[in-house]
């Protein structure tokens, strides 16, 4: 469908509104700005000094299902949707599902691999209570695939199995989970080891669970699994291989089912299979990215070598080469629903003055001949520098990967380490050796040589980084910034009616160099509390830079203090990340603005940057867009700060 | 962390339809039998978890539907197996005629490296059924049957009766653990930085 057939559909859309049911739709609108349909509708000049400029907007309104804890409104809701067929195209332009639907291979509704104490090939066929999506999914069935046989196995469905699905009637209990769940304390609480290892496909608790993951060789046999004990989840893992086995024979491959609230995303690499089962409502360009990673943390581990073993041998075990590694995958899985660096491709920096950047950069920079071919200083999930005396490229997946695998263990803490690696952006088939220390609690030095016997250069060459470190202080501004923390919304300057541009320029979080106190608290009170509550009230927002490969986030603040909410945003960030970058049908977008009754999402892409910021439900478009354009230019001055500039190794 | 290594069988389970399949299977893993014949759709797939020797051993189980119609699983299906059952009713001479047929399909669905050492184990079922009485397949037949193909181990069953059941899976893992293949010690490549590197240009091309 091109985008001009989809803006006449949300016109109609429109008109369905007008007929009765427009209060509706009032909270939960979706503008979506094509990038290459301009038919103005409203105008609205968007100048920053980058030169982005936006201009012509289609305004369409749009529909955007996200929560559902309002049961009367929901359902009134799915009524409109399922009367009138054109506002549900609209709906899929936004949610970015067209491609699924052709890509579904089993196209029958509700489908589910049911899962019993024995597991069997069976899926039931849910009666009724065929959700939005289901009805969206009988259309067009994939060309390819095979519907015949699928439904001969449905036609025998009637063994005792539970499905792992629920009727979508239950869509608001289910929601009412999420919340519950989502109130664990996210990020540092993250307690390492296997949840649930009791678990098997039998434990109601199992089937609770909002996301699983799972990892397994194509002869079905189970490699990893999020939620429970491998070898008692065989059967299960059985049953997903034969799943996928059976399209396979027509030569096709299995992407995407779609069973009453479930998704299950497969992805194939070579004879290692993995399987997510999602009951998240996340957008499956997004789940599949997360298989990607998934796999990718894999051949971090083991290179892709591994696949040669299952040439050789298909009957090959491969739990037992990653035995004690559960914990860096599931640590992974846990940043997907906190790190942005998860969908963004990007690394973000801690913020520090440009001058104690600049130290760190000098002192990694000093060992010209110590066989390394990276090193990085790093303090958590962000990156203080690095460098590649090789000039060899180190892609920002790689670093995801890598702090991913050492922060996933304490072990890694108490000394120092020299262990066989592979980054699957530099090299996927081969091994490099990492030496990895903590010079504090905050700061980790990671170098990476070829060199299976370089550890005690690499330690030396470790001892003289650390001298210069605190020799110039260094180590102690990392402290310092880490627990100023990032950029918070509540120092976003304010409008000034003249001489903005200047003052921008010399901004900095850390105090201007008028007053050159870097830290302490006069660098998060400085700017005051502009911008945040009210119509224009800023939440949060991420800034992409597309040059650097880099992003800054702000911090949360109330009120999206609560996990829950900063999980919900997150989940926002990622359908429209998705779904701006064209994943899906519709796209790319320039600018979205979507509302819903929980917050304003802002999404606006040039060729610069990307950005994604989060307002108050009740915030104005014309104020939201305003307050878009401060940001950037308030980030623009802040720069050197909080990005690593220069020495990104992308541009060697 | 699982310091002592647990071992994961794939063992299919093959026959005509209404032999048994499924009923030994459930006797052995669940200690159930019940007299309803019920057409196993596709496949069911079960665990348990054995003790052999010395080492800890995970079965999992594929119960395949006898039913010709459901012969398209293929070499997907197949793939990786580590022990094949063929199992045949005493009381069917063609069940057990078709054995040959079983057998063959599978080596070729499942192109094992090593086919003539291939771990398959044959098994008679429903040796219950009117007292020995009715049956037509005799022991020694079926018993000349596995020599000739390299020494299958033989058992007569009945899963109705719990006769022999335990028994011959004990076997099959034995006889599938036997097969495993030396497992080399994994060593991949290390990047050689110094030679020309196949390395690709990630993230921008600037």
């Amino acid at each position: 469908m091109d985008n001009k057939a989809i803006q006449d559909l949300q016109r109609d859309s429109e008109v369905v509104d007008e007929e009765g049911e427009q209060s509706h739709y009032s909270s939960d609108e979706v503008h979506a700005y094509s990038v290459d349909e301009a038919v103005g509708a409203s105008n609205l000049d968007m100048e920053a000094d980058n030169g982005a400029k936006l201009s012509d907007l289609v305004i369409s309104d749009n529909t955007e299902e996200e929560s559902t804890y309002d049961l009367s409104k929901e359902s009134a809701f799915q009524g409109i949707l399922e009367e009138g067929g054109s506002s549900i195209d609209g709906r899929i332009l936004d949610e970015g599902h067209q491609d699924d639907i052709a890509a579904v291979p089993t196209s029958s509704n509700n489908t589910t691999p049911a899962s019993t104490e024995s597991g069997t090939l069976v899926s039931d066929v849910l009666d009724g209570d065929a959700s939005l999506d289901d009805s969206i999914h009988e259309g067009p069935a994939s060309p390819s695939s095979s519907d015949e046989g699928t439904s001969g196995y449905l036609a025998g469905s009637g063994s005792s199995s539970a499905s792992i699905c629920s009727a979508s009637g239950a869509d608001e209990s289910v929601d009412g989970v999420l919340i519950q769940e989502s109130n664990r304390p996210a990020r540092r609480t993250w307690v390492p080891g296997k949840r649930h290892p009791e678990e098997d496909d039998t434990s109601l608790s199992w089937r609770k669970h909002k996301k699983h993951f799972f990892i397994l060789s194509y002869a079905g046999k189970p490699i990893y699994s999020r939620y429970g004990d491998e070898h008692k989840l065989a059967g299960f893992s059985a049953t997903l291989q034969a799943i996928m086995s059976f399209v396979e024979n027509s030569g096709d491959t299995v992407r995407f089912v779609k069973a009453g609230d479930h998704q299950i995303v497969f992805l194939v690499k070579g004879p290692l299979y993995l399987v997510a089962i999602s009951a998240t409502e996340e957008p499956e360009q997004v789940i599949r990215w997360q298989l990607e990673l998934l796999h990718a943390q894999l051949v971090l581990i083991l290179t892709m070598g591994v696949e040669k073993c299952f040439v050789k041998n298909s009957k090959f075990d491969m739990r037992p080469l990653l035995g004690g590694t559960d914990m860096v995958f599931s640590h992974l899985i846990h940043g997907f629903s906190w790190n942005p660096a998860t969908f963004l491709r990007a690394y973000t920096c801690l913020p520090l003055p440009h001058v104690i950047r600049q130290s760190t950069g000098a002192a990694l920079q000093d060992m010209p001949n110590s066989g390394a071919l990276f090193s990085i200083l790093m303090s958590g999930s962000k990156v203080i520098n690095l460098m590649s005396p090789r000039k060899s490229s180190l892609s920002p997946d790689d670093i995801l990967l890598l702090c991913n695998y050492v922060s996933s263990s304490d072990s890694f803490r108490s000394a120092e380490s020299f262990f066989p690696v592979c980054l699957p952006g530099y090299n996927p088939t081969a091994f490099l050796y990492a030496y990895v220390q903590y010079l504090n609690d905050d700061t980790c030095l990671f170098l990476l040589t070829a060199d299976p016997d370089g550890f005690f250069q690499l330690k030396e060459y470790r001892g003289r980084i650390e001298t210069l470190l605190r020799e110039t202080n260094v180590l102690a501004e990392v402290t310092n910034a880490v627990r100023l923390g990032g950029l918070r919304v509540e120092q976003l300057p304010q409008p000034k009616a003249s001489t903005s541009s200047q003052d921008s320029k010399t901004s900095s979080i850390f105090g201007s160099d008028s007053d050159h106190e870097l830290h302490g608290s006069a660098g998060v009170t400085r700017q005051g509390v502009a911008g945040t509550g009210g119509p224009a009230g800023l939440w949060h927002f991420i800034y992409r830079s597309s040059f650097l490969d880099q992003f800054v986030a702000s911090e949360f603040s109330p009120p999206l203090h609560i996990p829950s909410a900063q999980k919900r945003l997150y989940r926002a960030y990622q359908k429209s990340y998705s779904s701006m970058h064209g994943d899906g049908a519709g796209g790319p977008y320039k600018m979205q603005y979507r509302r819903n009754e929980h917050h304003v999402l802002l999404s606006w892409r040039t060729s610069d940057f990307e950005l994604y910021a989060a307002f108050d439900p009740l915030a104005d478009k014309s104020s939201a867009v305003a307050v878009c354009n401060r940001v950037c230019q308030w980030l623009r001055g802040l720069e050197s700060e909080i990005f690593l500039l220069g020495a990104t190794p992308f541009s060697w | 962390m699982s310091a002592r290594k647990r071992t994961l069988l794939k063992v299919i389970i093959l026959g005509d339809s209404g032999v048994g399949k499924t009923s030994l299977m459930n006797q052995y893993v669940n200690k159930k039998f019940s007299n309803q014949y019920k057409a196993t759709i596709g496949a069911d797939f079960l665990t348990k978890e054995v003790q052999v020797e010395d080492r800890l051993v995970t079965m999992q189980i594929w119960d395949t539907a006898g039913q010709e119609r459901f012969q398209s699983l293929g070499v997907a299906f197949y793939r990786g197996a580590d022990c094949c059952v063929l199992v045949y009713d005493v009381n069917v001479m063609k069940s057990f005629d078709n054995l040959e047929n079983w057998r063959d399909e599978f080596l070729i669905q499942a192109s094992p490296s090593d086919p003539d050492n291939f771990p398959f184990v044959v098994l008679g079922n429903k040796v219950d059924v009117d007292g020995g009485n009715s049956r037509v397949v005799s022991e020694k037949k079926a018993k000349a049957w596995c020599a000739a193909k390299g020494d299958i181990p033989y058992f007569e069953t009945s899963a109705k009766e719990d006769f022999n059941v335990d028994v011959a899976f004990q076997v099959i893992a034995k006889n599938a653990l036997k097969n495993e293949t030396e497992e080399e010690i994994y060593v991949p490549d290390t990047i050689d930085v110094n030679s020309s590197r196949p390395q690709k240009a990630s993230g921008c091309e600037c």
